[in-house]
């Protein structure tokens, strides 16, 4: 694993689109995160007095970090479907098939980086809320609740499995961009929305929709009953059997067909 | 002298086309064995099998007398189809990616890189390059770590006549230096040059494979010429030895004959029975007539 690190690194060292993108998913974490701040101090003082404690007081604070993150994801996966449809156009695949690698490692070195970017937003989402929270919160530090930074981890390996089997399957960098856009912002959402209009809490339990459901808008949560319709463990469940479904299918993919 | 590569009733389809249709054949080590055929016969779905970037529908082939498998590939140098690198890398990073994956050390991308004639070049872009550039750089990928087994898929593709002349002296050194080379082309004059084996494929059916001049009997030929080439046919055909005219477009006649012919008596023959060569010339059937020969069958 250590050399499939190495090979990444030196296809990632020079590649200036690749630090761009990278230094854009990780900065648009805490920027996102300021502007939300900023609103959230326009409301009046008379309704954040009605909700109670703010937003940024401990633990709460881990909760509104992990959620308005999960809105940032997006650029990780755009990050990641270049890296794996560039092998595609550049037909390196193919080569370093025929110069000596298995074909799962290919997977691997894929793999690598959905895991990597998944512990970057981590770690810079961690930091952000614990920076919020100790400058805007007015309660003492506490790790209670850091398990929606769990969830949002989660959120973030299930976004970036779903494009690596995306790109996996089309290959084409510029239309699995679209498509990957396309599924996020819309259309896993109408499936969702007629689902749970027609058919009921079974909507929530397409992909994206599992880690939604298990980060809900903290202030909202104040109002209405913390968790969604199911259980949590079957949301979770349901997010991790995803994950595994779809990394199954791209080694079945890449380990069978030809390159 | 053991077998590098060993191919036992290889198939494969696409959809309605046979590309492969149960091939076998041997490669024995340190010859330098073309994989012949035209566009289309299924050469490059061959190798493309061999380094298992396809998969074959039934069939089997072994590897330095083993089953097959990545380590053994990184003891191959392959250049199949075109030159696979990044573009956005330079030349020498793109080595070190491919040394990296070959586990071979880097000390040796200065030297294949003098080899290829890319020195010079090793801090541009692969995008920056030629195709002819492009080419090299996948051959110098080849050649890191002085691999004992090459096998090249149109090596001279892009080339100018340079780099052309240039890749067939450094094929026929490396073959000197005793490495096997698995090279597949449907430049005749190419395999003539280099090759000591062919494999000849046409629409994904073995025609025929061992040493050169074995699967392609090339005998020697008499080309002659009068001013009445109707009547020079006439009279060859009367000859004692005169075995056969070979199809020839000019108005020469390539003639065989059943044991080898002084060209001075069959000219005095000729002059005798009244027809006057007026060209006269001993040579050896191309490689192309003997091919299409094949093929043609």
């Amino acid at each position: 694993m250590l050399n499939i690190i190495k090979i990444e690194w030196l296809k990632v060292k020079y590649y200036r689109t690749f630090w761009i993108f990278l230094g854009l998913a990780v900065l648009i974490i805490p920027a996102v995160n300021a502007i939300v701040q900023d609103v959230n101090s326009r409301i009046p003082k008379q309704i954040q007095q009605a909700l109670g404690r703010s937003i940024y007081d401990f633990p709460i604070v881990w909760q509104t970090v992990a959620y308005v993150s999960s809105f940032t994801t997006v650029i990780f996966g755009f990050l990641l479907l270049t890296l794996v449809t560039n092998e595609f156009s550049f037909k390196t695949h193919r080569q370093h098939v025929i110069d000596g690698w298995e074909r799962r490692e290919l997977v691997l070195s894929k793999l690598f980086w959905v895991v990597a970017f998944s512990v970057i937003a981590l770690l810079v989402s961690a930091l952000t809320a614990a920076y919020f929270g100790a400058v805007y919160g007015k309660e003492s530090f506490s790790l209670e609740g850091f398990r929606f930074l769990f969830y949002y981890f989660l959120q973030v390996m299930l976004s970036l499995c779903l494009a690596l089997l995306l790109g996996v399957l089309v290959k084409r960098t510029g239309l699995a961009i679209v498509l990957y856009l396309a599924y996020v912002m819309v259309l896993e959402q109408l499936v969702v929305m007629t689902l749970k209009r027609f058919v009921g809490d079974i909507g929530g339990l397409m992909p994206l929709q599992t880690a939604d459901e298990l980060l809900p808008l903290p202030v909202v949560d104040k109002l209405v009953p913390l968790a969604g319709p199911l259980d949590t463990y079957v949301y979770l469940t349901a997010l991790l059997a995803y994950i595994g479904l779809s990394l199954w299918w791209v080694f079945h993919k890449m380990l069978r067909t030809d390159l | 002298m053991s077998i590098i590569l060993s191919l036992n009733s290889i198939s494969k389809r696409y959809g309605a086309i046979q590309a492969l249709g149960g091939v076998s054949f041997s490669i024995p080590e340190g010859s330098v064995f073309g994989i012949l055929g035209p566009n289309g016969s299924g050469k490059t779905t061959l190798l493309g099998i061999v380094t298992d970037v396809l998969k074959a529908d039934s069939g089997s082939f072994t590897l330095f007398g083993q089953a097959p498998s990545a380590v053994q590939r990184q003891k191959i140098g392959t250049l199949l189809e075109t030159p696979n690198f990044y573009h956005y890398l330079s030349a020498r990073n793109n080595l070190k990616v491919v040394a990296a994956i070959k586990r071979q050390s880097e000390a040796d991308i200065p030297r294949v890189l003098d080899l290829v004639g890319l020195a010079a070049r090793q801090h541009s872009a692969f995008k920056t390059y030629s195709l002819g550039m492009k080419q090299r750089l996948a051959i110098a990928a080849a050649l890191l770590g002085d691999p004992q087994v090459l096998i090249l898929d149109e090596p001279t593709n892009g080339l100018d006549p340079e780099g052309i002349a240039e890749i067939r002296t450094l094929i026929r050194t490396l073959a000197t230096q005793g490495k096997t080379i698995i090279m597949a082309s449907h430049l005749l004059d190419e395999v003539e040059k280099v090759c000591t084996h062919v494999a000849i494929l046409r629409k994904g059916e073995l025609l025929s494979s061992g040493p050169v001049n074995t699967v392609m009997a090339r005998e020697d030929f008499i080309e002659i010429g009068s001013a009445d080439v109707q009547a020079l046919t006439r009279l060859i055909q009367q000859h004692p030895a005169f075995e056969k005219v070979l199809p020839n477009g000019n108005n020469l006649l390539h003639v065989t004959f059943n044991h080898a012919i002084d060209p001075a008596a069959l000219n005095t023959w000729c002059a005798e029975q009244g027809v006057w060569l007026s060209h006269l010339q001993i040579r050896r059937k191309s490689l192309e007539t003997a091919f299409l020969e094949l093929t043609n069958n």
